[in-house]
């Protein structure tokens, strides 16, 4: 019973994310391009079936299942040397393969009609492990496919599995370029609200951020999909070590979300890593203590979300949690002296409404991948500043909205139909009571929050009550 | 002073004391006081004077004393320094007490220059020459007559008394001299006659008598006891010592035999002198001849008692320290004595250090080996018997040796190894003494140092060889680390997973081969399954005693079959040990699990979507309020439970073991090892508050813990109820767009009634838990710094990493 995850990869980015991600795991845990295990990776402590499981060859095959309504991407993983890694069976491809037009209503509505050859898909994963600890979904939240369609496939393991964890990578888009998707922003927020109503656990990867990163600290002048993608498979393998290599502690995906998510709402994580590096980058050499690492990574300019907007509100900005996982050789009598030197600096600030810590996690690092540097650090934390993500999308979105721009593509759709936009202002109220609950998040007061009107609510109950007697 | 003066003067004093002299007498003193013999005195006045002062003062005169001394300066204030010396000179030479000297004076002229004149000329007068050669036999005469007389006051005769004494130095009693018990001394009757100087003499001889007949009893007594009565009485030392006394006795006989010999020469009369043989034997010559013998007996009857009642070791420890001597003619006697005592003990330290051997016969070594389990072999097989123990050899040596043969014993007996023969040789070559019998002996103690050094570091090196290769010590470590200590993460998850369940139940009714199953299938699931088969196999399941009402959590347990020889670092009240670590670990993260449970049952994308959050505003806010406390709640407890095992796993295991590994791979015998193991498992109950000092704290640790439990099961209570209403609702709201009717309407009412008594019930009990949780915590919290023997800075560091209780509790 290792806890399985299956991972579900939807539309064109989450499937570039998606093989991104499996590379990296494969080349962790000494997995050959074709699934066979190298023969170098006989050192065990690893554990492979948490994200793979073995075919009566002995092939290694991720849990995963590929779904894009265009072909372009996954047949590019189909001819690739990566052909074979893959249980065909677990590829799903519109057939028409006309994708969704970046219209997230034409992406949720194929869904909708092919649920059940996904279903079947995601019910026969289920199947095959012994003990699911839930799922795990890669894609963008602004384009069509991954965005409309992997909110509909979220609406329906909700439903379906609703015991089980449904975590997601969510690609938020680059908000510095005008992009080609005019209607990036009510793609947005649809989507947001699945992420807000449907998932247990939402790691944004804010693509602002990642360039940023890719420009600034990689000093990439023009950085291409490729590499702002190793970034985010670098970021999700990463925040998955410790559950493939198992330790005292945080080893299920539910204890490690349940220490980062106190407040259910309040789900969306932000990463950091350090140190950083690309593909055939030529690295310089630091020196990486655990005092360097966990220091870095309460760096702005490390993390992967643009929403430190320096604002004013900014400064108000806390920690709901941190979850620092640590790679590689670390004396564990580091870390105390890390911790408290963190806080001889004042370096964090969390909530003031619990006690809070930076938790440490330990992990062991894969003996097959050689790097420069002893450590690496990565760092899930719950920031209150995600808000002004979400701010800055409702403001593009009203943006847009005032103008009633490009509306006719999603009025296309049943459920737009009949010039029905409520699912617009729905999702809108349901985006502004989020930030307004991660500003709450910010006041030592947070407790009361949203019960100001309970005296009268009581009062109206008893009094309801006494009516229907 | 002129010439004519003087020589008057002179021949005045020489009329004045002997008048009827007509010239020989000045003729006598002319030449006295022309010779050039100068007086043999340093001619200082003042020394002199102060030598008349005082013998003045000492004979009782100081009045003339002080008289003495007021002439003196008077006249030294008058006259030339240089003349007053040879005065008061001649006037000391002259005085009273030299009046003897002075009376014979006289005599000199008269009697001796005419005699001596004619012999030789020139020639000082000699007194004895002058004595024997008396012409009328006076001085003879007058010997015989002192003879007759000292005959006379004696009843035995002194050579009777000398051949008595030399009997009385063979312990035989004589014709006088007798043994008397009563004083226990050897002495002549008080009825013979002799005079008081011989009696004393007599008895001052005897005493070496006295002190043979001590040590020759000693001897005999101990030799005597040997063919008859069982020989453990003895002891191979006590047999050396005698051995060596016998030696020495029998240098004393010869002397003896000589002496005797001697004795039978006439003893000459004084004045008898011719033809008699220089070798006879009186009594004052005896005093001489046995002073040293004496002197010997005198060391080896000390060394009799002293050794009265010891054996072995001990009773070369009791020569040693008469040893200790500064008289080289004593060292040199004890530490031939000390050679011979000791190699047989010497001969035991060998056989031990080399080839683990215990030959010890009579209970002599100062190491005794105890029949005992293979498992307790190294900690009580062998022990050090302080009082068999010489003083010669440090207790840190004795540990040494100790540890040395137990490593051989430890390897051939629980190891099954004998790869220590060659270490052992080795260690013989390396130091050069032969590995055969008799190669050391006292005095040789570096040596003897040495050779243990050696054969310790090679034996020892030898035993962790055996214990880290061959029998993987630390990956015996590991594992427990692993297993019983939570260390595989996985593993212990599923094994919570899989008997979860079953523990849940009351503890009669579990059967432990169930458990073992679920164990196996835990180990399957996760990785332990790679880990070696030997050490799988030696993780069992363990049921504790358990009483009335115990439910499957209280008495379930792991356990680790160490086996022989790791069963002597993981003996059974060091695996009590980790039974308590692993139960309180075990607990920990029993608590750790349920709440991650509780989290699951209200994780986001099911309360968020909660169709509760479109009911009126009431019941909204009721379930928003009691959402939020049970939230807070949870957070609360889900910091203080993941914070503690961050705590326990940083500072407590990880550092615990980071500690030991190092000494592990430092550790140079087995005792480094187990001493570091110790310290290992102590740290890790010190700090995890499992050691007697913690009780009070650990006691409301458990309260905490039982508080979540608790928690868990209300939560899980209250959400199934709520999830249920919320189906109802849903069902009804689809229902309700085909079927529009006011009874339905009714009962949703009625859903959204028992939602509100529902969520009423949850808040009162979700108050009253966290009323209960948070004074436990405060207590808690408060009681953190008390713990004057453990460090807890850290847990209270991180568990109040924000402040958050410091601001709570200066609020307060």
């Amino acid at each position: 019973m290792p806890r399985e995850i299956i991972t579900i990869q939807v539309g064109q980015c989450g499937n570039q994310i998606g093989m991104e991600f499996w590379k990296q795991l494969c080349l962790e845990h000494g997995i050959g391009k074709d699934g066979l295990l190298e023969d170098f990776a006989t050192q065990g402590g690893d554990r492979k079936d948490v994200f793979f499981y073995q075919a009566d060859d002995q092939h290694y095959i991720p849990r995963a299942l590929l779904m894009d309504l265009e072909p372009r991407v996954i047949n590019g993983i189909q001819n690739s040397e990566y052909k074979n890694l893959f249980n065909h069976e677990n590829i799903y491809l519109s057939e028409h393969g006309g994708g969704a037009g970046n219209n997230w209503a034409s992406g949720y509505h194929q869904g909708e009609q092919v649920v059940d050859d996904i279903m079947d898909m995601v019910d026969r994963e289920a199947d095959g492990s012994d003990s699911l600890e839930g799922f795990v979904l890669c894609h963008s939240i602004a384009g069509g496919t991954g965005s409309g369609m992997g909110s509909y496939v979220l609406e329906t393991l909700n439903d379906r599995y609703s015991k089980k964890l449904v975590q997601t990578y969510s690609v938020f888009p680059n908000q510095m370029e005008t992009s080609d998707v005019v209607v990036q922003p009510y793609n947005s927020l649809l989507t947001l609200k699945r992420l807000t109503l449907n998932a247990d656990c939402v790691v944004v990867l804010d693509n602002t951020a990642l360039n940023r990163i890719a420009v600034e600290r990689l000093h990439l002048a023009n950085p291409t999909f490729a590499q702002t993608n190793s970034l985010v498979s670098t970021v999700m393998s990463a925040s998955t070590t410790t559950l493939r290599y198992p330790g005292y502690m945080n080893n299920d995906l539910a204890g490690l979300l349940a220490s980062l998510i106190p407040t259910p709402r309040c789900h969306f994580l932000m990463t950091g890593y350090t140190p950083l590096t690309v593909e055939r980058q030529v690295n310089m050499i630091r020196k990486t203590t655990v005092l360097d690492v966990m220091r870095r990574l309460l760096q702005t300019k490390n993390i992967m979300v643009s929403s430190y907007a320096r604002t004013k509100e900014a400064s108000q900005a806390k920690y709901i949690s941190i979850l620092n996982i640590i790679q590689g050789e670390v004396d564990p009598t580091q870390v105390h002296e890390s911790l408290q030197r963190i806080r001889e600096r004042k370096l964090v600030n969390f909530v003031e409404w619990g006690p809070a810590s930076i938790q440490v996690a330990l992990s062991r690092k894969s003996p097959y991948v050689q790097t420069t540097h002893r450590v690496s650090g990565l760092m899930l934390a719950n920031h209150t500043s995600i808000r002004h993500l979400f701010s800055k999308c409702l403001g593009q979105y009203e943006k847009l909205r005032k103008k009633q721009a490009f509306l006719d593509n999603y009025r296309k759709f049943p459920m737009f139909a009949d010039n029905d936009l409520s699912e617009f202002d729905e999702s809108r109220e349901i985006i502004e009571g989020l930030v307004d609950e991660y500003k709450a998040c910010e006041s030592p007061d947070y407790i009361k929050w949203g019960m100001e009107d309970i005296g009268d609510a009581n009062v109206a109950a008893a009094l309801e009550s006494k009516l229907v007697v | 002073m002129d010439e004519h003066q003087s020589g008057d003067l002179v021949k005045e004093l020489v009329l004045r004391l002997v008048p009827a002299d007509s010239g020989g007498a000045l003729r006598f003193a002319h030449r006295l006081l022309s010779s050039r013999l100068a007086p043999a005195v340093l001619p200082d006045e003042h020394a002199l004077a102060e030598s008349v002062k005082r013998r003045l003062a000492a004979s009782g005169r100081p009045d003339d004393a002080l008289a003495f001394a007021d002439l003196h300066s008077k006249l030294s204030a008058r006259s030339r320094p240089a003349s007053l010396w040879p005065l008061l000179y001649l006037l000391d030479s002259l005085s009273p007490h030299r009046r003897g000297a002075a009376a014979c004076l006289p005599d000199l002229p008269t009697a001796a220059p005419p005699r001596h004149a004619p012999r030789a000329p020139g020639t000082p007068a000699g007194g004895a020459a002058l004595v024997s050669k008396d012409p009328d036999n006076i001085r003879e005469i007058a010997l015989r007559e002192y003879t007759e007389l000292v005959l006379d006051e004696t009843e035995v005769s002194e050579a009777t008394l000398v051949r008595d004494v030399l009997y009385a130095c063979q312990g035989i009693d004589g014709r006088y001299v007798r043994y008397d018990k009563a004083s226990d001394t050897y002495d002549l009757p008080a009825g013979v006659r002799v005079p008081g100087s011989t009696r004393t003499l007599v008895r001052k001889l005897c005493e070496v008598g006295w002190l043979f007949r001590k040590v020759r009893g000693f001897v005999s007594d101990n030799v005597s006891r040997l063919p008859s009565h069982a020989a453990t009485e003895v002891g191979t030392v006590a047999q050396a010592f005698c051995s060596a006394l016998q030696e020495e006795l029998s240098d004393y006989y010869k002397l003896l035999a000589v002496l005797e010999s001697y004795s039978l020469h006439p003893i000459p009369t004084p004045g008898s002198d011719s033809g008699v043989s220089g070798n006879y034997l009186s009594l004052r010559r005896l005093v001489v001849w046995l002073a040293e013998p004496a002197v010997k007996m005198r060391l080896m009857a000390v060394l009799v008692d002293g050794c009265r009642g010891l054996r072995g070791g001990g009773m070369a420890g009791a020569i040693h320290g008469h040893a200790q001597h500064g008289d080289p003619m004593v060292q040199d006697f004890m530490g031939r004595l000390l050679r011979r005592v000791c190699s047989p003990l010497f001969e035991m330290v060998r056989s031990w250090v080399l080839e683990g051997e215990l030959e010890d016969v009579f209970g002599e070594f100062f190491i005794v080996g105890q029949p005992v389990k293979a498992e307790s072999l190294w900690r009580e097989g062998y022990l050090i018997q302080s009082d068999m123990l010489p003083s010669f050899i440090s207790p840190v040596l004795a540990q040494r040796i100790l540890r040395t043969g137990k490593s051989i014993n430890f390897l051939r007996v629980c190891c099954d190894d004998n790869g220590w023969a060659e270490a052992a040789t080795e260690a013989a070559a390396y130091v050069g003494t032969t590995t055969s019998r008799g190669g050391l002996g006292y005095g040789q103690i570096d040596a003897l140092e040495a050779l243990v050094v050696e054969a310790a570091k090679r034996i020892d090196q030898r035993l962790m060889d055996v214990i880290h290769k061959r029998y993987r010590f630390k990956d015996h470590c590991l594992a427990i680390k692993r297993y019983l200590l939570l260390g595989q993460g996985d593993f212990v998850q599923y094994l919570m997973d899989v008997v979860g369940p079953e523990l849940s139940e009351p503890a009669n009714r579990i059967s432990s081969f169930h458990l073992a199953g679920l164990l196996e299938t835990a180990i399957r699931a996760s990785d332990a399954q790679y880990d070696d088969r030997d050490i799988l196999d030696r993780i069992r399941v363990k049921m504790m005693d358990h009483g009335d009402g115990d439910r499957g959590w209280d008495v379930f347990s792991l356990e680790y079959d160490a086996r022989v020889p790791l069963d002597t670092v993981f003996t059974a009240s060091v695996m009590k040990m980790y039974l308590k670590i692993f139960n309180f670990l075990w607990k920990l993260k029993r608590v750790d699990h349920s709440l991650t449970g509780v989290w699951k049952t209200m994780k986001p994308n099911c309360i968020v979507s909660s169709p509760f959050y479109k009911e009126g505003t009431s019941i909204r806010a009721q379930f928003v309020s009691v959402l939020r406390k049970c939230q807070v709640l949870f957070n609360e407890m889900n910091h203080f439970v993941t914070n503690f095992q961050y705590y326990i796993m940083f500072e407590v295991l990880e550092v615990s073991w980071a500690r030991f590994s190092e000494e592990m791979d430092a550790a140079k015998d087995l005792d480094d090892l187990l001493m570091g193991h110790d310290k290992y498992l102590t740290s890790i109950v010190e700090k995890s508050l499992l050691g007697e000092r913690s009780l009070g704290i650990l006691r409301n640790l458990f309260a905490l813990f039982d508080i979540i439990l608790q928690f868990r099961s209300h939560a899980d209570r209250w959400f199934e109820r709520i999830y249920e209403l919320q189906l109802r609702g849903k069902s009804k709201l689809k229902t309700k767009s085909k079927e529009t009717g006011s009874w339905l309407e009714g009962g949703r009412k009625a859903m959204i009634q028992l939602a509100g008594e529902l969520f009423r019930k949850m808040g009162e009990d979700l108050d009253s838990i966290a009323k209960d949780y948070t004074a436990s915590l405060d207590s808690f919290i408060s009681q953190l710094p008390l713990q004057q023997h453990v460090d807890l800075k850290f847990l209270l560091f991180r568990l109040d990493f924000t402040e958050y209780y410091s601001r709570v509790s200066s609020n307060k």
